[in-house]
């Protein structure tokens, strides 16, 4: 919403200063989000009337003379709108546009043009710059510098929140800053001479619940033309495109008020008035020159024609062209209206017709503004065109009472903090538009109209905090004692925490990845199907939400192929039938780097030594039990059991993904969380020595270590404290096919020294076990 | 004798050498033992006078051989500390140095100042339903104010969570008032990219419920956050906004200087506010779907969130946001965190 300062102070005599008011503005919650400092025109446009215009053949062009003062000059100008009786603003040879352009005499088809009639955007006034700017023919005498009747001006450009819709109006912002300020406003001049007419048209609302209030009001006697100079000028400056007095006016009254009008072309609307839902497949073609298709949930307002009814606008979106103002109409009827909000939102949504019109009405719209906004528009064009303007008033709905808020100032301190007086507080509430009653708590607060957003107590509340100030709320510390069961709450948080931190300190990056991926390349590595889709993704091939974590995290690796240490990590939520929270590391290179020195830590071993490492940091046991899965090379995949649950998955990234990837070996694991936690109990610090002994275990290749280990702890009796791989063996002299894995055993009595004698006896078990699933023991 | 020993150890370069020459002289068959022996055929005064010559000529022997041992070994030292010399100035092994990703930095930062303060961090889904994302919030279906988040729709319905703030209701089913808690987490805005916006990113929610809290006690929560974050001269201002989940509303304002040019500035650093009542409502009606009993009738609290990837920028001046999820270790690497 764009509020030129000067039309601020229109309402507001004593406005300070731009500066100032910006902040104020900030203060009250209408954030400016810029403030444009508009130029008056340069030095040297004058006004110019248009005496003659013709067309130069063959071409587009038109070739004006135009009176500037002590001359007339020839112009020749491509614009649609350049024709004779209208005012411009000329800039003769020598005059520096803002743009830095200086105009000059050039010869264009022969016809020499001594200056330039100038678009809005041109001057540096306004945005518009598809045709020239418009004046009327006796609006200045012309040679009149325009920068003497044209000043600069300053504009808030405010980014507005959407409950608060009576401030998409300069009156509004001028009803805040005068609460705000403690300054008079002056309210907008509504006067106008009546007279009688001697036709209008008759209303009829069939939706009163999309409309509750229509009201229709007459003026004739029009010539449409240009609107007044400095009607324009503040239209330009709020960013609105003049067209001609009668549209002019409607958004000059709808920015000033809040209030969207519609001015219809009474000739085409004489038949009379319906507001109805539209009917299946109706069609309409809106003032922007498109067709529209409308559904009975559309509000349309129709004309009778004979025994039907045909729409000549779409409820508080879009004039229709069949009932458009044009240069011809001399009576229009004019509409100030109350749509429902949620009606027109959805109608202006489906269409994609998003107007300065809907987006008001969306937000809420004073029920009772229509007959102030329709005797202000009536105003303006008397003003301007000295049109008539009927006694007639046509007003279906008619005013609604105000809303009745209980209020107790006690409440508004204990809920800011503060220790505002209650007279302070009520008085604040009044220089909104409150009226108070009551002699004491609860006060019987009735918010205005216009403020649609005050219904409840607490949103008297912040209407307190804005006006009075919340710098005057003061700093306190908050100390509480949580009921008891949100204890403990950030458990699950601290343990992803630590898993971060373990996999930090074991060297990881961490990597945070997108969310969404493509379905084509979840499936190129081989990650399970994706369940859920974005309906509307930014990106139209990455519609899917990841079901693993580990195929970004090989993203991340060919990212960063130059680069050493490609040891990445994330922990992230996935997407499957339920959502999970997982970690995930990949390895695309040795643990250690190869400098001058030999890199080290290559392979499976390396990732599995960074699981092992991570499970003994959270204290947990871990094991990986051989088990192909999707994403993993079949013969170097395996399950982790972290705490004896299966709870992720450990090996070497399938050759296939690893080749379409065009990385080397990767390695990786991936765990669903939160892992399960062990029992944690204290064991006694050793007091006896430990026996140890060795055993070697010659199995067929594919039996895998666990399977052993598995024995050994199995039969190896309550003493057996640790057993420990320290050797893999596989040349001569055993057979081709054959591995020998060699153990150290460790056996201790918690209270008492032990024999050899029972030792053997536990290492007897132990190998009777081995030779009974089938294998040998290599002495 | 005493001469040619003398000189024989001050020749030896090494402690075999000394330890031949002590043998030689000194030894069981040495020649010093053999002139010992020598004595047994002389005369009580010849035999003392000559004892006490040999003792001599021992003692100085076996002091010579000490020092020259002593002096062996400092130099054997010296040349053993010599062969050992590494050029200490050459690069280590290259391990692994890992680090956070800078969003997890300024988040773990957040919920350490939080924690500080007796809060207790607490997740939730990033799927999220469209009653905790926006209804229960206080944003209707069809109301303007659903603008404010550019949503990414599943096509089951469900949406990516377009703040934290699901968590405050999702929190208030299941505990019940005091508490203080934040809410770490990403979120998503469908909207397109550029220097400034990304479509997913993280915020910090925060929620304190109980009874008697104010807007003072969010003023000062958030003062004794800017101070953790900026130093003992960030300053906290409340400006007016609207959030339909809380009433009042503010935006809160940190003054911050920039470390790299000294200059100071008001901060837009994020949304807080009093609870709105339907938010208390929609949590004690789910309380009560639940079997629960309602417990958010006589409370107040405050609640804000914060863009995490803001202060990031700001903090080490990164031009755009897009750098963050590219994982470029370039980039991964400019922000290492004790």
């Amino acid at each position: 919403m764009n509020v030129p300062y000067s039309w601020l102070r229109e309402f507001l005599p004593k406005l300070p200063e731009p500066e100032a008011v910006r902040e104020v503005l900030d203060s009250l919650g209408l954030a400016v989000e810029e403030v444009h400092h508009l130029p008056a025109p340069p030095a040297g446009v004058v006004f110019g009337r248009v005496l003659k215009a013709g067309e130069i053949p063959g071409t587009e062009l038109k070739k004006l003379e135009v009176d500037v003062g002590r001359e007339v000059v020839t112009l020749v100008s491509g614009a649609p709108n350049a024709r004779a009786g209208i005012g411009l603003a000329v800039a003769r040879p020598g005059v520096v546009l803002p743009d830095g352009t200086e105009v000059a005499a050039r010869e264009i088809r022969g016809v020499t043009s001594e200056g330039m009639a100038l678009s809005p955007a041109e001057m540096g006034v306004g945005e518009y710059a598809g045709g020239l700017l418009e004046l009327p023919a006796d609006g200045l005498e012309p040679g009149r510098e325009l920068a003497e009747v044209w000043p600069a001006e300053v504009v808030f450009e405010l980014e507005l929140t959407p409950n608060r819709a009576d401030a998409f109006s300069v009156l509004g912002v001028a009803r805040d800053l005068a609460a705000k300020l403690e300054l008079e406003l002056v309210e907008p001049a509504t006067e106008v001479e009546e007279s009688p007419v001697s036709r209008f048209v008759t209303v009829e609302v069939a939706d009163p619940e999309g409309c509750d209030r229509y009201l229709a009001r007459y003026a004739g006697g029009l010539e449409i033309g240009p609107s007044p100079l400095e009607a324009q000028r503040k239209l330009l400056a709020a960013g609105l495109r003049p067209i001609n007095n009668v549209v002019d006016a409607t958004n000059y009254t709808m920015w000033e008020l809040g209030g969207p009008l519609h001015a219809f072309d009474l000739e085409e609307v004489a038949g009379g008035i319906v507001v109805r839902r539209a009917k299946a497949g109706e069609k309409v073609i809106t003032l922007d020159g498109e067709e529209r298709q409308l559904t009975p949930e559309d509000l349309v307002i129709a004309r009778k024609m004979g025994s039907g009814t045909e729409p000549v606008a779409i409820a508080g979106v879009m004039g229709a062209a069949n009932s458009e103002v044009t240069e011809d109409t001399r009576e229009v009827v004019l509409e100030a209206a109350h749509f429902d909000p949620v009606r027109v939102r959805l109608t202006a949504r489906r269409l994609g017709l998003s107007t300065d019109s809907s987006y008001r009405f969306e937000r809420g719209v004073d029920p009772n503004l229509p007959p102030r906004a329709a005797a202000r528009f009536l105003h303006l064009l008397q003003r301007w065109s000295g049109c008539t303007v009927g006694d007639v008033v046509v007003d279906v709905g008619g005013d609604k009472p105000r809303r009745e808020v209980p209020f107790r100032p006690s409440y508004a301190n204990r809920l800011l903090g503060t220790d505002f007086s209650t007279e302070s507080q009520l008085v604040a509430l009044e220089r909104l538009g409150c009226e108070v009653a009551g002699e004491g708590e609860p006060y019987a607060v009735r918010p205005p109209t216009w403020r649609v957003d005050l219904n409840i107590e607490e949103d008297l509340v912040e209407e307190v905090g804005r006006i009075l100030g919340y710098e005057h709320v003061p700093t306190e510390p908050l100390a509480l004692i949580p009921a008891p069961d949100n204890l403990n709450a950030e458990e699950p948080y601290r343990r992803e925490e630590a898993l971060r931190r373990a996999m930090r300190g074991l060297g990881g990056w961490e990597a945070i990845n997108y969310t969404w991926q493509s379905p084509a390349y979840l499936s190129l590595t081989r990650a399970p199907e994706p369940r859920r889709f974005l309906k509307n993704p930014l990106d139209s091939s990455k519609n899917a939400l990841r079901t693993a974590l580990y195929p970004g995290l090989l993203e991340n690796l060919a990212t960063n192929r130059e680069e050493r240490h490609r040891f990445f990590f994330e922990l992230g939520h996935v997407f499957l039938d339920v959502e999970e929270t997982r970690l995930a590391a990949v390895l695309g290179g040795p643990l250690i780097e190869a400098t001058w020195q030999a890199a080290y830590g290559e392979g499976y071993p390396a990732i599995k030594g960074l699981l092992e490492a991570l499970a003994a940091r959270a204290g947990a046991r871990v094991e990986v039990r051989p088990e192909p899965h999707q994403p993993l090379h079949p013969g170097v995949s395996g399950t982790i059991f972290w705490n004896d649950e299966p709870r992720g998955f450990i090996g070497r990234l399938h050759p296939e993904v690893e080749e379409a990837l065009e990385l080397g070996p990767v390695y990786l694991f991936e765990l669903v969380l939160p892992l399960p936690e062990a029992v944690r109990e204290f064991r006694d610090l050793p007091k006896f020595p430990p026996a140890r002994r060795d055993l070697a275990v010659v199995v067929p290749e594919d039996v895998p270590h666990i399977e052993i280990f598995d024995l050994i702890r199995q039969f190896g009796g309550p003493y057996l404290e640790a057993a420990e791989l320290f050797d893999v063996y596989r040349d001569e002299p055993l057979p081709e096919g054959q591995k020998s894995l060699a153990y150290h055993l460790t056996f201790r009595h918690p209270e008492r020294t032990l024999t050899d004698a029972e030792v053997d006896e536990e290492m007897g078990r132990i190998i009777a076990a081995v030779i009974e699933a089938g294998y040998k023991i290599r002495e | 004798m005493l001469e040619e020993a003398l000189a024989e150890i001050r020749a030896a370069a090494s402690l075999e050498a000394l330890q031949e020459i002590k043998v030689r002289f000194l030894g069981k068959k040495g020649r010093l033992t053999q002139a010992f022996k020598a004595m047994k055929g002389l005369d009580s005064e010849e035999r003392k006078a000559r004892g006490q010559e040999l003792n001599r000529i021992k003692q100085a022997i076996e002091k010579a051989l000490e020092e020259r041992e002593a002096e062996i070994r400092v130099a054997e030292l010296a040349a053993k500390l010599e062969r050992e010399r590494e050029d200490v100035s050459l690069p280590g092994l290259a391990l692994p140095p890992g680090g956070y990703h800078v969003s997890t930095q300024i988040l773990d930062e957040l919920v350490e100042i939080f924690r500080h303060m007796g809060y207790q961090a607490v997740t939730g889904p990033e799927v999220e339903d469209e009653f905790h994302n926006f209804d229960a919030l206080n944003i209707p279906p069809h109301h303007p104010a659903r603008d404010m988040w550019d949503t990414f729709w599943l096509e089951d319905g469900h949406l990516l969570r377009t703040h934290t703030s699901p968590m405050q209701v999702r929190y208030m089913e299941a505990h019940t008032p005091p508490f203080q808690i934040v809410v770490p987490g990403k979120v998503y805005r469908h909207e397109a990219t550029d220097a400034t916006h990304e479509a997913m990113f993280h915020q910090l929610e925060g929620l304190a419920v109980g009874e008697g809290i104010t807007l003072a006690h969010l003023k000062g929560a958030l003062l004794t956050m800017a101070r953790a974050l900026y130093g003992e001269k960030a300053k906290v201002r409340l400006q007016p906004s609207f959030f339909p989940f809380v009433e009042p509303g503010v935006e809160f304002l940190v003054w911050w200087t920039n470390p790299r040019t000294g200059e100071g500035s008001w901060l837009e650093l994020g949304g807080a506010g009093m609870v709105h009542p339907a938010v208390f409502k929609a949590a004690d009606d789910a309380r009560e779907k639940a079997g629960l009993p309602r417990v958010y009738e006589n409370v107040t609290g405050f609640a804000f969130g914060l863009g995490v990837e803001r202060i990031a920028m700001l903090r080490y001046g990164i031009p755009d946001i897009r750098y963050f999820y590219s994982n470029r270790l370039a980039f991964l690497r400019q922000f290492p965190r004790p």
